[in-house]
């Protein structure tokens, strides 16, 4: 199998045979964005490896979760990724969200945190398509996504009912998709 | 939100698929949104547009550290004991912690087959493949089979992968699906049972098939294309095997099967093989007609 040929859905079925050097393949694909996004999420870099690792162990032991109807093998993988982020952030600094969800001020600052990450990224079409949403809908993804927040935290944050925030997520997310398919980004996954 | 996760609608779940693409929901509600989403459509085809989306967001790509793959490859190797392992940590393989209490006859209150020596484990001939797997013999024993399953496994995998990105025709995938099933057949006394839908009249559907060794380990595979349908949350495939005059659980299969393992010990022959549609957790003895049955050629 020459695997610099193969798609990344015989990648996931070669590594379902055992097959390390699809696996090294895959890594060699989406190793970076899976680890810059832990980056970005856990900004610290032994625990952002850790979950680098675990992705790609995943992904060896479990490659039956991969559902290719269900999108691109990066979007699984970023998902994936997220998750581990989340759960990392949430365990570590619960303390520190708690005293941060007190105050307004505290949480303004930690928005802007946020805000130069994000200005650190990634390609201007994503960034326009994100740039056009109202502040809003923008928001409250950024908060959520980038900050590894709950939607009730972001509800705190953003001093907004939490039934606003879900739904501002929700139609965001739906709107960004139509604003990057406008600028020619077509973002895969199954249609409605 | 004063409304418990377990009762959440069908519109309030909805409205929370966008905050669950984004990890941003608690656990007990995203526990209650994944179960629905194994039942409904148009919500997991939502959250994949979401993780789509998403997944661009988080788009800045890069060169991934060199010396990180280093530490994964360390950790994928293993030994025969090992690879065992993973094997059957890739199918519905019971761990040693669940537990074993509850429902009678071979089946616990979570629908998998106890533990050995749990109090309720039957006194012969079902034993359990969690504990199974872990003796040296039965590995050695089962080689052959594991090889062959994993063959199934990876040419079922290749099915789903291929039928879905619409790029293998249905003829290459029944020739895959012959391979394997040849490559089952082909290990050491391994037999194959096809199960057929009864009351077919020889319309020749066989949406599951029984592969078994001479040491008790076995397989259900259920068809990737014309399988047993997925089942709502509530209910659970349960195979059952018949051994002489008696008809005894060999475990549950889940609501929505693959590839499921089971284990009948003993010289005691199974001579047919059934699966009925059952309440969640099993049952002692069924009083529904099978959905799938299919006897042991001799």
């Amino acid at each position: 199998m020459d695997v610099e040929q193969a798609s990344d859905a015989n990648l996931v079925v070669a590594v379902g045979r055992w097959y390390e050097p699809a696996l090294a393949e895959v890594y060699r694909r989406h190793g970076g964005a899976v680890h810059a996004l832990a980056l970005r999420i856990l900004r610290s870099d032994p625990p952002a490896e850790e979950v680098t690792q675990e992705v790609f162990l995943d992904l060896w032991r479990h490659p039956e979760k991969f559902d290719a109807q269900r999108g691109t093998l990066r979007s699984f993988l970023l998902a994936r990724t997220h998750g581990k982020s989340v759960d990392v952030v949430r365990s570590e600094e619960s303390r520190r969200r708690r005293e941060e969800r007190t105050t307004r001020e505290t949480a303004t600052a930690a928005y802007d945190i946020d805000r130069e990450v994000w200005d650190m990224a990634v390609a201007e079409q994503v960034k326009d398509a994100l740039g056009a949403l109202p502040d809003e809908l923008r928001q409250p993804i950024e908060l959520a996504y980038f900050g590894g927040r709950t939607y009730q935290e972001v509800a705190v944050l953003l001093d907004e009912p939490e039934g606003t925030v879900k739904s501002r997520i929700r139609s965001g997310l739906g709107r960004l998709r139509i604003h990057l398919i406008e600028r020619g980004v077509e973002p895969a996954g199954a249609g409605l | 939100m004063s409304t418990s996760p377990t009762l959440l609608s069908h519109a309030e779940i909805e409205e929370q698929l966008g905050a669950y693409a984004l990890d941003a929901v608690d656990p007990e509600t995203a526990a209650v949104i994944e179960a629905h989403l194994d039942e409904c459509v148009r919500c997991a085809a939502e959250v994949s547009q979401h993780h789509e989306v998403a997944g661009l967001l988080a788009n800045s790509g890069g060169v991934p550290p060199a010396d990180l793959w280093d530490g994964i490859a360390r950790r994928l190797g293993g030994t025969s004991d090992e690879s065992w392992d993973r094997l059957a940590a890739r199918l519905d393989v019971p761990t040693d912690r669940e537990s074993a209490s509850a429902a009678p006859d071979g089946v616990s209150s979570d629908g998998r087959v106890p533990q050995p020596g749990s109090p309720t484990a039957p006194a012969a001939d079902v034993v359990p493949i969690g504990a199974a797997r872990r003796r040296p013999r039965l590995v050695a024993a089962g080689a052959g089979l594991v090889a062959a399953a994993a063959a199934v496994i990876a040419l079922v995998l290749g099915l789903q992968v291929h039928h879905l990105d619409g790029q293998v025709n249905a003829m290459q995938a029944t020739q895959n699906l012959s391979t394997a099933e040849r490559a089952a057949i082909a290990a050491p006394g391994t037999t194959r049972v096809p199960l057929s839908v009864p009351g077919a009249h020889g319309q020749g559907s066989t949406p599951a098939t029984i592969v078994l060794n001479s040491a008790g380990t076995g397989f259900v595979i259920n068809d990737a294309d014309d399988g047993l349908a997925r089942l709502p949350a509530d209910r659970t495939y349960q195979l059952w095997g018949v051994v002489g005059s008696k008809v005894i659980s060999l475990g549950l299969l889940g609501s929505r099967p693959g590839i499921v393992p089971f284990s009948v010990a003993g010289s005691h022959g199974v001579s047919a093989f059934a699966i009925t549609d059952e309440v969640a957790g099993g049952v002692v003895t069924s009083s529904n007609q099978p959905v799938a049955e299919g006897k042991v050629q001799v």
